[in-house]
């Protein structure tokens, strides 16, 4: 049984470029809308958006992916054209009653069109193996860092050359934690795990590495521009994974040295005496839980010291409490405790205001506490 | 009291319910698999909008009073994926597959049809199954489709439920892939020799014999993973003695074939909708076949691909295998365009979707080369580009080629039409809400997001195309609601569709809407690729 030809040259190209054009104005509208330019468009396409990485290795990283990507992009046009022109210009008309040609195929083509991709991912896969190399080239490392990731937080241990460790940065993030790093010279990460997969991921450098348990992967790198940049755990590893983010801070070598010198020495002195623990002034009542406090609001008085008991029943995952002003100074910050575990924290009198609280090691961990 | 009758379908006081619930005829079985695959994506949609609308905001828990703990959103994705992995595109396929590829070589029904309703029956059962530990203490499997230990043998029941669920689908294709090959092997009419199978039929062949080699490992991997949470063994346990990395093997020996599982039917859904809607044989119809099984033997030995990042795989043979496996997919992409060249083309919803499929997965395929491309593999493994990347593959590419396929076959099944206007407004919203939603997650990628977490910082500047995506994911869930509408109108309204609505090419078309039971009361003589066209044009000799 035969039918009418289905489609005519009516309506259908115009209300197809009709749709077309609205959603293409749309998105541009949405683009302007949401302060994008066409430079920060074409950004977008690039990694950390054109910023680029910040290592020695991410610049080979980054000219591979621009090789990917050009090459990408002219295949997408010239195919995604050619789909586009057969639609629009094969279409059939009331007029085609006869069979269009019935072609088979083409021995010639096909092997054109097998041949020609075959050597564009040929020299692909030679180009990225020629970049691998690089990227994981070894390299005489004067500071060497053993990154250990547990559910749900990093620590760095600092290694001396026979593999001891020398002090350990207990607290991943934040002004007085994270993984300091000398600038302009290579650095040799082993890393560690304690229970499951993680994964040490820093955007700006490009790269990633899992962290296996019962299998130390090791890479090196150089990281050649002084700043801070955020990591974070890339391979989930349970409820707390998104809370699993460290900094790098990149810094000068005498920097390094003189910070390295004072954490060592803070490690070896002896422990200051813990805050009495004497409870003074009302108790607020803080839990942990999960990676995450039972509450996002807490409320004390002015000017007047109060005490934060504070329950920590994630068991063996490091919590505190500190506290922060409006402007991000720290007005508080009480000792890491492992739970499962409780303790008090007294807190000195505070100006009346709106502060955060956060957990130093778990920096997502936050809510707001209001001195009044 | 028991009777013996030579007549099936004497017995009238049989409800159409029972006759369903009982049947052991490939076409309503192949039904059931459509309309249980349906029901999980439906499921497994309403999952992803859990997911987008836990990351619209950073600190959505602050904003929205909290929609889900970050436990609960570990259990949304890795549904999520499972539903729409193992249950939806996955039996999909074989429910095409199954109520097509009998008809498509003039055979009365499977080689082995109740094997074939146990493989359908397995199913639902062992979705339930999976699904079952939302209501039991600790929530769902919530690992990851991948479930990678030491992790999921931390968590609780639910990732038992969902081992025996999966073990159970697995058992399913493992039975389906068998009667396949038996099926396509033993039973092809007189004069339907290999090269002139409809290529649907081509890669439900290649894709059974995926299935027969990888999914038994699968289930090793299952099995193992089992004894090490309850019965203390130590297969991936590194304190004891085993190996964290063994499982990723494993588990990706089969998943990356399960990759070509899903998307070599949807191709052959594509090769059967292009030439019939451009009036034209399918352009390279050898070629064609050599690509699918190029695939599938290459599909064996890119694995590793998903381990770039272990520090435990020799990453340039994997990186070159990945690159070539382009190759032939290429192929394929070549010869749909020359199919459609200069034809004459019906802009038709099956069309439509079919095109659908050409420009989202050439996508998925482009941005898989960054991923092969080893150093940038680095850069965006776990990270959203990978997300981008399996959606623009897995639903640019085979949910498109389903739809295609439903307005494609319609007809056939139920002897109405689809509606067009319906349709073509459901490809629009699904085709935009797609693109809207999967797109930036290439930029979240680049900007360094990582994949399955439920919360990011409000400093890291991914707000704003999180917000995009989350839109996206609702225009696709919009789009779903005038494609059930049409399901239903047209159940009871659709124009009659009469034996071979579309002037198409292969044996289905050659036999009434919807088939009798035992499929042909006659056969076209068979003497090309195409009997269907041959017999409406006259033509008898092989060309």
């Amino acid at each position: 049984m035969s039918m009418p030809p289905r489609s005519r040259t009516g309506s259908g190209p115009l209300l197809a470029g009709l749709i077309i054009a609205a959603v293409v104005l749309v998105g541009i509208v949405a683009l302007a809308a949401a302060g994008a330019t066409p430079a920060s468009v074409w950004n977008s396409f690039f990694p950390m958006h054109g910023t680029g990485g910040v290592t020695d290795r991410s610049t080979s990283v980054q000219n591979l992916y621009d090789i990917v990507f050009y090459i990408a992009v002219v295949i997408f046009l010239l195919v995604e054209g050619l789909i586009v022109w057969s639609v629009f210009r094969y279409r059939r008309k009331p007029t085609d009653t006869d069979l269009p040609p019935q072609t088979h195929g083409n021995n010639l083509i096909e092997v054109i069109w097998t041949i020609v991709p075959t050597a564009i991912v040929i020299f692909l896969f030679v180009a990225s193996w020629q970049t691998l190399n690089t990227v994981d080239a070894a390299a005489p490392a004067q500071v060497n860092v053993r990154a250990v990731a547990a559910q749900f937080q990093w620590s760095f241990d600092y290694l001396d050359e026979q593999g001891g460790t020398v002090f350990t940065q207990q607290l991943p993030s934040g002004e007085a934690g994270g993984l300091v790093l000398p600038v302009g010279e290579p650095v040799h990460i082993e890393l560690r795990s304690a229970d499951v997969i993680h994964a040490f991921y820093v955007p700006k450098f490009l790269f990633k590495r899992d962290v296996v348990p019962g299998k130390d992967n090791t890479f090196d790198f150089t990281v050649e521009e002084p700043g801070t940049y955020g990591g974070q755990c890339a391979e989930l590893c349970g409820s707390g994974h998104a809370a699993m983010v460290f900094d790098v801070h990149a810094v000068s070598r005498a920097e390094y040295d003189t910070w390295l010198t004072d954490q060592v020495a803070q490690a070896n002195a002896t422990p200051a005496p813990a805050p009495s623990g004497e409870a003074a002034g009302p108790t607020i009542e803080l839990e942990a839980l999960n990676v995450a406090f039972n509450t996002g609001t807490l409320e004390a008085p002015k000017d007047a010291p109060f005490t934060i008991h504070f329950k920590n029943d994630d068991n063996g995952v490091p919590h505190n409490v500190e506290i922060k002003d409006g402007g991000g100074a720290e007005a508080f910050k009480g000792d890491i405790v492992t739970g499962v575990t409780e303790t008090s924290y007294a807190v000195p009198p505070l100006p009346a205001g709106s502060y955060t609280f956060l957990c130093t090691v778990h920096p997502n961990m936050t809510g707001t506490l209001t001195v009044q | 009291m028991a009777t013996t009758t030579l007549n099936p379908a004497a017995p009238a006081y049989r409800s159409t319910l029972y006759e369903w619930l009982t049947t052991t005829d490939h076409k309503k079985i192949g039904i059931m698999y459509l309309i249980n695959s349906m029901i999980f994506f439906v499921a497994g949609g309403a999952l992803a909008l859990v997911v987008r609308i836990q990351l619209v905001t950073p600190k959505n828990a602050d904003v929205v009073g909290g929609l889900v703990t970050p436990d609960f959103y570990n259990q949304a994705f890795t549904m999520h994926a499972s539903f729409m992995l193992f249950l939806f595109v996955i039996p999909i396929l074989a429910g095409f597959g199954n109520y097509a590829v009998p008809l498509q070589i003039g055979a009365p029904d499977m080689a082995f049809p109740r094997i074939n309703a146990l493989s359908f029956w397995l199913l639902p059962l062992g979705g339930l199954l999976m699904a079952s530990g939302f209501f039991v203490s600790g929530g769902s499997a919530a690992a990851g489709w991948t479930e990678y230990p030491p992790l999921s043998s931390q968590l609780g029941t639910g990732t038992d439920l969902w081992i025996m669920g999966l073990t159970l689908i697995g058992t399913s294709s493992i039975l389906g892939a068998i009667n396949f090959l038996v099926t396509i092997f033993k039973m092809r009419a007189p004069g339907l020799t290999l090269f002139r199978m409809p290529i649907l039929t081509w890669t439900v062949l290649v894709t059974s014999v995926l299935v027969l080699m990888a999914t038994p490992v699968l289930t090793s991997a299952l099995i193992m993973l089992f004894i090490d949470r309850n019965y203390g063994g130590h297969f991936f346990d590194p304190n004891n003695g085993g190996n964290a990395v063994l499982y990723q093997n494993v588990f990706w020996f089969y998943s990356h074939p399960a990759v070509y599982i899903m998307v070599l039917p949807a191709m052959g859904i594509i090769s059967e909708v292009l030439p019939v809607f451009s009036r034209k044989p399918l352009f390279g119809y050898k070629a064609f076949v050599f690509a699918t099984v190029g695939i599938g033997a290459l599909g064996f030995s890119v694995w590793a691909h998903h381990m770039f990042t272990t520090g435990a795989v020799f990453l340039p043979f994997f990186s070159l295998m990945t690159f070539l496996i382009a190759v032939p997919t290429g192929v394929k992409m070549f010869n749909w365009i020359a199919t459609m060249w200069r034809g004459q083309l019906s802009v038709s919803t099956p069309l439509l979707f079919a095109v659908g499929f050409l420009s989202m997965f050439l996508i998925g395929g482009l941005n898989g080369a960054f991923a092969a491309a080893v150093p940038v593999d680095f850069a965006l493994h776990d990270t959203y580009w990978v997300v981008a990347h399996i959606h623009y593959v897995l639903f640019g590419g085979s949910v498109f080629a389903v739809f295609a396929g439903i307005y494609y076959w319609f007809p056939k099944m139920t002897g109405r039409m689809l509606g067009e206007g319906l349709g073509k407004l459901q490809f629009i919203l699904m085709f935009i809400g797609f693109n809207l939603t999967f797109f930036p997650m290439h930029q979240l990628g680049l900007a360094g997001m990582p994949r399955r977490i439920a919360d990011y910082a409000s400093t890291a500047g991914w707000t704003e195309l999180n917000v995009l995506a989350t839109i996206g994911g609702f225009v696709i869930a919009l789009s779903t609601l005038p494609f059930f509408w049409n399901v239903l109108v047209s159940l009871r309204n659709g124009r009659i569709a009469g034996d071979d609505p579309w002037e198409a090419n292969t044996l289905e078309w050659a036999t009434s809407s919807p088939p009798p039971p035992y499929n042909f009361d006659h056969l076209p003589e068979i003497r090309s690729e195409r009997p269907v066209f041959d017999a409406r044009h006259g033509r008898t000799a092989a060309h």
